[in-house]
């Protein structure tokens, strides 16, 4: 299928519009971005491709993102149709996008890893958990897509590129809520998604001698410590931040050690991601072996000991 | 103040399997509470201690799972007064667009000062019923919330943990509000409230009643299928003598390289 002839586009994160417009212009001739803040902000835009800002203006502190809704609506009822508005999966795209929808009579996928135009804008994304990928076609005229990041690589900044500038009155919404204050969010003390080395434990750990042991393993090659659902449920050995899996973290490593992993499918979908997948498990029917790259079948006990000392000669 | 939690049923998901043809095998799963929404009955029940005289009725849309006297008992003995059902078999895996036109007709037949909802379901995870919900109803509506502040008559203090910040909102009655996982950890009903539960009345709503407009179908479900796993080496050293776990160790080593 063709391109779309436009493409809407806006992120509340600076961080993630170049990858939003790299989004629009794959799918779409002409990609038009909202841009609320700066002059500078709306060249910024420019820059990774846009070619339409449609300034919304600068926003008080007491404002929310979210009251910009009826002023985007009303642009995208006045643009072409079919219309796509792509903007990033953060929890406020995700809000402005539900408020869109009702707006517009949209249909909206959230958390998309993949779109497509085929008779219809096509996005993928995970359900269950992360045990299955739904494929979802958006049948109205205006589709709204938030992207899980990476699901478009953005490109460089060509800071000579510009584009046709339009100002949009602020139409202002029937419910606001009011902002009386932000803060700094407090840093997360681990973030695993992010982790390029995971050792993960699980039941057959046994001791909480042996996940000290874990510890000091993760230590020599300055791996993140995960885990399975029961340790930090059942156990409460390891916080609830570290349990990978289903409704828990999904990893991207270039290295995953399972150690006492039995391999259920709930764990495994956040391990999946992985480069390479290592375990060690006592039971050579565990299900942890199919998904393997190297694989011992072993004592805990006996190995753990024995690879801290071979890890750190 | 008038207090509704709604929520969905869902498949217990440490019972969903996946087909060989990688399709998602959910028949022995048993439905369950949704947890995201078990978040928000917990919010229901900390709100209704801060305003008194409050009542915290929970709602559901959907189909014949809903009959079920368990599931029934289940969410009454989280802390709900009274329990709400609007049973259709045309309301059995709604979308979710769909689901908060059949939420938001219900929600206009009982008065309400407060909606909550999670912020997802652990089946489809769409992220967008509850925010639907409110901007349909056309009242404030907010996701995210991971703190109850305050609370009065017509206003509600919440916090919203955000990726980049925290937002302290003023939030004026009526509105919906969905909360995240982290808002509370949900209690575990004891024995007393189960006993309890069972007392609690239940009502239902006709669908006529709703006087519900046609439902859009605003998006086609093509397929839910396990995605294809990577090519894995797959070698496996069985036993743990001293040279099984060198080679294991040099495995992991190159790995790291």
């Amino acid at each position: 299928m063709s391109k779309l002839s436009n493409v809407w586009v806006f992120s509340d994160i600076a961080a993630r519009l170049p990858e939003t417009i790299a989004g629009g212009r794959a799918l779409g001739e002409k990609v038009s971005a909202f841009i609320i803040g700066s002059e500078a902000d709306i060249a910024t835009a420019y820059s990774y491709g846009a070619s339409h800002v449609y300034y919304l203006g600068n926003k008080a502190d007491t404002q929310m993102i979210e009251d910009f809704a009826t002023t985007m609506s009303q642009a995208i009822k006045d643009g072409e149709k079919p219309a796509l508005m792509l903007l990033p999966a953060t929890k406020r795209c995700k809000a402005l996008a539900a408020k869109l929808s009702v707006q517009l009579e949209a249909g909206l996928i959230n958390d998309a890893t993949e779109v497509t135009l085929d008779d219809g804008v096509v996005a993928k994304h995970m359900v269950y958990g992360g045990l299955a990928i739904g494929t979802e076609r958006i049948a109205s005229t205006v589709a709204l897509v938030t992207l899980a990041s990476g699901a478009f690589e953005p490109q460089a900044a060509d800071t000579s590129l510009t584009g046709e500038g339009v100002s949009l009155p602020f139409v202002a919404p029937k419910q606001a809520i009011t902002c009386i204050e932000r803060r700094v969010k407090q840093g997360n003390s681990v973030d695993l998604g992010k982790a390029k080395r995971v050792i993960a434990v699980g039941s057959g750990i046994g001791s909480l001698d042996n996940l000290a042991l874990a510890g000091e393993l993760a230590a020599t090659f300055q791996a993140e410590l995960g885990c399975s659902r029961p340790i930090a449920e059942t156990e409460k050995w390891m916080e609830r931040e570290r349990y990978v899996g289903v409704s828990g973290v999904m990893l991207k490593p270039d290295v995953y050690l399972a150690l006492g992993i039995s391999g259920q499918i709930q764990h495994m979908v956040g391990a999946l991601g992985s480069q390479t997948i290592l375990a060690v498990n006592k039971d050579k029917n565990a299900p942890i072996f199919q998904y393997v790259d190297y694989g011992l079948v072993g004592d805990i006990n006996k190995v753990l000991p024995a690879l801290i000392q071979a890890m750190k000669a | 103040m008038k207090i509704i939690t709604c929520y969905k049923l869902v498949p217990e998901e440490q019972d969903i399997s996946i087909n060989g043809d990688g399709s998602v095998e959910t028949s022995k799963a048993a439905p369950k509470i949704n947890p995201f929404d078990l978040n928000a009955v917990e919010a229901g029940v900390q709100i209704k201690s801060m305003v008194e005289g409050s009542q915290l009725t929970a709602l559901s849309v959907g189909g014949k799972a809903l009959d079920n006297p368990k599931a029934r008992k289940d969410i009454l003995s989280r802390g709900p007064d009274d329990l709400t059902l609007v049973i259709d078999e045309q309301f059995e895996a709604m979308l979710p667009h769909q689901t908060a036109r059949v939420l938001a007709s219900a929600a206009r037949k009982c008065e309400f000062d407060l909606i909550l909802c999670g912020d997802g379901s652990g089946d489809l995870f769409a992220q967008q019923v509850g925010m639907q919900l409110g901007e349909l109803l056309n009242v404030s509506t907010i996701n995210a919330v991971s703190k109850i502040v305050s609370v009065t008559e017509n206003t509600l203090t919440v916090e919203r943990a955000l990726d980049d910040e925290v937002e302290v909102l003023e939030i004026m009655l009526p509105a919906v509000v969905s909360v995240s996982a982290d808002i509370n950890e949900p209690q575990i009903p004891s024995m007393k409230t189960i006993l309890a539960a069972a007392k609690k009345p239940v009502s239902t709503l006709d669908t006529e009643a709703l006087e519900l407009a046609a439902l859009p179908k605003l998006v086609d479900a093509i397929s839910v299928v396990a995605p294809k796993q990577a090519e894995r080496a797959q070698v496996i050293v069985e036993g743990d003598d001293e040279a099984q776990i060198a080679a294991f160790a040099d495995h992991l080593r190159k790995a790291l390289n």
